[in-house]
């Protein structure tokens, strides 16, 4: 059992020792502006969250994520099922969505700033426009993958509406929904940092920002660090909440 | 139909012969002019002058596309996506079948491929622009490293799911390394990569315009930037549309190619 384990960890393990052996070594080896060892980066990492800056750009940042985030699940679900209720809707509807999919949506940022300014409204927005997209696409897209003989029998069965949302409209987009909401973390991620960066400086995007300006290249490491594991560990909370739902597909 | 459609094509003549086509010109037509409608009279009445509405980006439209630093600037962002891309391709191409045919590549490195695919892109400006300076350079490098992940990882996908019977028969014809990989490795894994390339181009995109906002380098990001902030929205907009449109035709290229050179592989995504 135990042997097991360390069997199936011990690559892991190795691969990301030999990554810090090689960063320590490029770091020693280069000049300090340019890059910084991995001992120092977490010295660093360390000092920041002790002195408790860190804490407090992390919960800002968070609330940015989450407010945009829920925002763009509540907008986005309900108006994915709508469209792919009604035909009509969703056939003319389907290349616009997909053309803005397709658009880099941080070039929108420019025309936010100078609109909405400076404050938490707009970045707001930034996080919602780049999580609400896939939401909305990939729910259109399950509800295109109902049977029409599905909706056919519940409706010769005298089914009402709200039935036929709840025993089938809703169980077989909800896969799909999933595989959108996956995507949609890691997108609104980095219309959080996008948001910090290029609207108000504030929470992790201002970390680094900071550090960047006062050519503290162990603060950039840091934050960058941090932001980089963030990413990870949201990836792997999507992938998790996907594959939960995934037992319902076929 | 070819032979993987089955599957779909057994379940789905549901709409009988008698069942009306109906057609999809009308309802997306009617879309189209909601929406421009919609939003000519929402900035009309709630906006200031300045905002972009359908009407002022369309007569802006001749004069910017006349506009040679509009053109500079497209001809700018888009060579530098094309370098990025070429490289990104050829080098993640590379990595992937060694990531896909070598377990020892493959577990050395996948965690870093998956993780550094995991961090927002946008971090590492301030770290490239330290390392390359304020230039075109680290507008490259910032493509590079948008477009490379997906693309490896894809590749590596494809790699993997090389059937068995294929090598089989290239090693009884005793076949070397080299042409089993350029030969049949790299063939059978084609539909990954575009896969791959798809979501690369997009990401590549957004590298650029994120790069041209942050280093004020001149380029398509850079013209909207500049422009939006002096007011002229409508302007600034076409530069928006134009990227659109690179992103939709890249979407179509894709498509198309896949359809064209690959018409037994349906289209799925695989790490989006």
């Amino acid at each position: 059992m135990l042997n097991n384990a360390i069997r199936r960890h011990a690559p892991f393990c190795l691969s990301i020792l030999a990554g810090i052996a090689i960063w320590e070594i490029a770091g020693r080896s280069a000049s300090q502006a340019f890059m910084v060892p991995f001992s120092v980066t977490v010295k660093t990492l360390w000092q920041l969250v002790v002195s408790g800056e860190f804490i407090k750009q992390f919960i800002e940042s968070a609330r940015l994520f989450l407010t945009g985030f829920v925002l763009a699940l509540a907008v986005g679900m309900p108006l994915g099922m709508l469209l792919a209720r009604v035909r009509v809707v969703r056939v003319g509807v389907e290349p616009y969505l997909m053309i803005l999919y397709a658009t880099p949506l941080v070039a929108l940022i420019p025309f936010i700033l100078s609109m909405m300014g400076f404050g938490f409204a707009p970045k707001v927005l930034v996080v919602f426009l780049f999580a609400v997209f896939p939401v909305v696409y990939n729910t259109v897209e399950g509800a295109r993958s109902i049977k029409p003989e599905m909706i056919e029998v519940a409706r010769s069965f005298r089914s009402t509406e709200w039935a036929l949302w709840r025993d089938v409209m809703v169980p077989y987009t909800l896969p799909y929904t999933m595989t959108g909401v996956r995507q949609s973390i890691g997108r609104a991620l980095v219309g959080m940092i996008a948001a910090e960066f290029f609207l108000s400086s504030t929470g992790l995007g201002q970390l680094i920002m900071g550090a960047s300006q006062n050519f503290d290249t162990a603060g950039v490491f840091a934050s960058v660090l941090v932001i980089a594991l963030i990413g990870v560990g949201l990836m792997r909370l999507g992938l998790a909440i996907e594959q939960h739902f995934a037992r319902w597909r076929q | 139909m070819s032979s993987t459609t089955i599957g779909t094509t057994s379940t789905e003549p549901a709409t009988p012969a008698t069942a009306r086509k109906p057609s999809t010109f009308w309802p997306r037509f009617i879309v189209g002019a909601v929406i421009l409608f919609f939003w000519e009279f929402v900035v009309r009445v709630l906006a200031p002058a300045y905002v972009a509405k359908p009407s002022t980006v369309l007569m802006a439209i001749p004069d910017v596309f006349a506009d040679p630093a509009f053109q500079a600037a497209t001809g700018n962002t888009l060579s530098a996506v094309a370098e990025g891309l070429a490289i990104a391709l050829v080098a993640g191409t590379i990595i992937g079948l060694a990531m896909g045919r070598s377990p020892m590549a493959e577990r050395g490195i996948r965690h870093y491929v998956n993780g550094f695919y995991a961090m927002p892109m946008i971090v590492v400006l301030p770290l490239f622009s330290l390392w390359f300076g304020y230039s075109s350079a680290t507008r490259i490098a910032t493509i590079i490293f948008a477009a490379i992940f997906s693309i490896i990882i894809n590749v590596a996908d494809g790699a993997r799911s090389v059937p068995r019977e294929y090598l089989e028969v290239a090693r009884s014809f005793r076949a070397n390394r080299l042409s089993v990989l350029i030969g049949i490795v790299l063939p059978s894994s084609m539909p990954y990569l575009l896969a791959g390339f798809r979501l690369a181009a997009g990401r590549a995109l957004i590298g650029a315009v994120v790069a041209e906002f942050f280093l004020s380098i001149g380029g398509l990001g850079y013209y909207i930037l500049y422009n939006s902030r002096s007011y002229k929205h409508a302007e600034a907009f076409v530069g928006v549309l134009l990227l659109a449109a690179f992103g939709v035709g890249f979407e179509l290229l894709v498509f198309w190619a896949t359809k064209r050179f690959m018409p037994w592989y349906r289209r799925e995504d695989k790490a989006s």
